[in-house]
């Protein structure tokens, strides 16, 4: 028999995963590790779409999250890129010195 | 079916998409055969799609477009007898002027952008000839509108023609609009969009419905095919290259008002007024292009105010609700009216772009191929008797006469008056342009131009001159084309007239038009004709009755009068170059204003911005302090505004 994971610990994982990658994003000050944090984020976000697939028995859900395996995926492709390319230019990935948009 | 047609309209299509994306990159040739290989395509199916479907109706979806609530809009086609003819026309036409083209724009930089606009333009007005649902239409109907535009101005680096372009889409849009307000009704009305539900949907309307929403289709019709009031654009699109005009400015484009009507005849025949009023603009416009064109000395804008004078009688013909005689005069119109256009291209090409026809003359004996060809389209278009403008015309001319109400004797004699005037602007042209004059061209002022260029057009001249065989109104052929197009709604294969009325009629015609030539040849070439002056009734007749000079004083001058106002006189208040007597006009708005200056502006309202201003100096800093520029505060506040955002939503949940 099949035991269908409950919605709810679906979602509670989910959340959680979502608060690391925030925290990861805030409390880490190197650029790379911010885009892994924002990387946790978006597949807790998939996660949660593919529990409510289950849940509901509704393809829509698995389809969501294969687009947003693509847009990560690209997102990386490009962040990545520029990350190189901004350590290349200033010489460092601290996240705190890139202040040019200071007020 | 479904395929045939999708793969007709995808033809072209394909033609001006590969050509607008990859066309820079190819050679020359390789770009016009794409072109070609386009609207070749279109015509092999065309051809195809009327060996297969032969008289009956279809009614296809390629696929669904729009649909919310109980709006549905569908890519779907209505192929008729009628769309049948059209497109076949259409294809046909436009197949023989691309390959003109090529030679035509031998010498152009620009013949990407030209074989493109060419392509989408047979693509829309495909798209306009097959589309069931309106939206579709609408669809064909713009992007036709834009690629005109975008041929009309195509030498752009010169101010007029890109003026020209603008006219020509300002005026239409003023018919667009009409258009769309039609869509509009017919949706709020019969809750469709489908040309085939609407027609059969037509009994159903109130007569005073079915009035209003033929005018705005008449109005639409009006605008797209260069009837009275909005005839101005088309005499100046003649700026664009003259393939160009041939095709959309002749043959097809200014014909797809009339076919609309024709399309929703069923809802148009339920109005008997809308059907006077568009047998009368048809009339009128008729008679008032016709004069006009008996005073240009451009030989291009005497063929674009004949083709205004000749759509008048496709909209005479809907107007007295023969249906198979616009059709068959669309048809004959098409092939003369592209075959005399491609011919004065030849000309104008071998004399450098010479469009005043005073300076042509002996091309006869220099040009004796265009020679023979402008000829055959002229007696064409005079309606010359057994050639095929002939028949065509005096169907209208019939049908207009047998019409009961009186008020259609008359519009038939406007007509009548109007076919005397075709042969004579026609052979005024033709006789001062080709026959032998002493101020005229000698050899060695012709440029060679291509031989392919007027060999290219013996197709045209032949069914120019054969087409009336199509439709004869007694014989073997009998309302051939009449019969054929006997499913469509509201045709009439054949008139009903005593075979005594048609005789008398197709006698008297023809015994107007050789007497139009007759007097043509004693006015233009019996003695050499010199361009006259331009003054008084000559000069009239030549600028169309001063239309455009009436536009410019109604429409254009009080805007710019308006706008100078604002600009001058209330913008920049002190302006000393006020005119006296103004001033004292003006005294009281300038003392408001001083009053306004010195009191409000400047201790009001400048002070009150000065105190504003430093308290939002005081503010933004106080703010700027919160754009530090680190990226982990922006990224904190980014997740403290969503945690507060999802403690809202949360707060409002019903657990």
């Amino acid at each position: 028999m099949v035991t269908i994971v409950p919605y709810s610990h679906v979602l509670i994982l989910a959340a959680s995963l979502f608060v690391l990658g925030a925290g990861c994003a805030i409390a880490r000050r190197n650029l790379i590790m911010i885009l892994i944090g924002v990387e946790i984020m978006l597949n807790a976000a998939g996660l949660a779409c593919i529990g409510a697939a289950m849940r509901w028995q509704q393809l829509d859900g698995q389809a969501f999250v294969i687009f947003i395996m693509a847009v990560a995926a690209s997102e990386v492709g490009v962040g990545l890129s520029l990350i190189v390319y901004s350590q290349r230019r200033t010489g460092t990935l601290d996240a705190d010195r890139y202040d040019l948009m200071k007020g | 079916m479904t395929a045939i047609l999708l793969i007709l309209l995808l033809f072209p299509l394909t033609g001006g998409v590969l050509n607008a994306v990859v066309g820079r990159l190819l050679p020359r040739r390789a770009s016009e055969v794409i072109a070609c290989l386009g609207v070749l395509g279109a015509l092999g199916m065309a051809v195809i799609a009327l060996i297969l479907g032969g008289r009956d109706t279809y009614h296809l979806t390629f696929f669904p477009w729009i649909k919310v609530g109980d709006l549905s809009a569908a890519m779907d086609v209505y192929y008729d007898p009628l769309a049948a003819v059209m497109i076949l026309m259409v294809t046909f036409v436009s197949s023989l002027i691309h390959l003109y083209s090529v030679a035509f724009m031998r010498d152009d930089r620009d013949y990407v952008r030209y074989f493109c606009y060419l392509n989408l333009f047979v693509f829309a007005m495909l798209v306009i000839t097959l589309a069931d649902n309106l939206l579709f239409v609408y669809l064909g109907w713009e992007g036709m509108g834009f690629c005109s535009y975008a041929l009309i101005g195509f030498w752009y680096q010169d101010e007029v023609n890109a003026n020209a372009g603008r006219k020509a889409f300002i005026c239409t849009r003023i018919g667009d609009v009409s258009f769309s307000i039609a869509l509009a009704f017919c949706f709020v009305l019969l809750h469709s969009f489908s040309i085939s539900q609407i027609n059969a949907q037509a009994s159903s309307l109130s007569p005073y419905l079915a009035t209003l929403l033929s005018l705005l289709l008449l109005g639409a019709a009006v605008g797209k095919s260069a009837q009275l009031p909005l005839t101005v654009w088309l005499p100046d699109a003649m700026a664009g290259p003259t393939p160009v005009s041939a095709l959309i400015h002749a043959a097809t484009m200014v014909t797809a008002g009339t076919f609309l009507l024709m399309r929703l005849f069923p809802v148009v025949q339920m109005s008997p007024t809308a059907m006077l009023v568009m047998a009368g603009v048809g009339a009128v416009t008729t008679l008032y292009a016709g004069a006009a064109a008996l005073a240009q000395w451009d030989i291009k804008r005497m063929l674009a105010y004949s083709t205004i004078s000749q759509v008048g009688y496709l909209f005479l013909a809907v107007g007295a609700g023969d249906i198979v005689g616009g059709t068959f005069h669309l048809v004959s119109h098409a092939f003369f009216k592209a075959l005399l256009f491609l011919a004065a291209g030849c000309v104008i090409q071998a004399l450098a772009e010479e469009h005043n026809i005073f300076r042509m003359g002996n091309l006869r004996r220099l040009m004796p191929q265009v020679y023979w060809l402008f000829l055959a389209g002229a007696v064409s278009l005079s309606a010359f008797p057994l050639l095929g403008g002939y028949f065509s015309k005096d169907r209208i001319l019939l049908a207009t006469f047998m019409h009961p109400e009186l008020a259609y004797k008359v519009l038939w004699f406007i007509a009548v008056v109007a076919a005397f005037l075709t042969p004579l602007y026609t052979f005024r042209v033709f006789f001062v342009a080709f026959s032998k004059r002493a101020d005229g061209r000698r050899a060695a002022d012709i440029h060679p131009i291509p031989k392919f260029m007027a060999a290219v057009l013996w197709p045209l001249a032949i069914l120019a001159l054969g087409d009336g065989l199509l439709n004869l109104p007694g014989g073997i052929g009998k309302n051939f084309l009449g019969n054929f197009l006997a499913m469509v709604p509201g045709a009439r294969p054949d008139l009903g007239a005593s075979s005594a009325l048609e005789w008398s009629m197709g006698i008297f015609s023809a015994f107007l038009v050789i007497a139009s030539l007759i007097l043509a040849y004693f006015l233009y070439s019996y003695r050499p004709a010199r361009e006259p002056a331009m003054v008084g009734l000559h000069k009239m007749l030549c600028s169309a009755f001063y239309l455009d000079n009436l536009y410019r004083l109604i429409f254009v001058k009080p805007y710019q009068a308006m706008a100078g106002f604002l600009w001058r006189d209330v913008d920049n208040r002190y302006d000393r170059g006020l005119v006296k007597g103004a001033k004292a006009l003006f005294r009281p708005y300038r003392a408001m204003a001083v009053f306004l200056w010195l009191k409000i502006d400047e201790i009001c309202l400048n002070e009150g911005a000065m105190k504003a201003a430093g308290g939002l100096k005081v503010l933004s800093s106080g703010l700027g302090r919160w754009t530090s520029g680190r990226l982990s505060t922006y990224l904190t506040m980014l997740f403290l505004g969503l945690a507060i955002f999802f403690g809202v939503l949360a707060l409002g949940y019903p657990w």
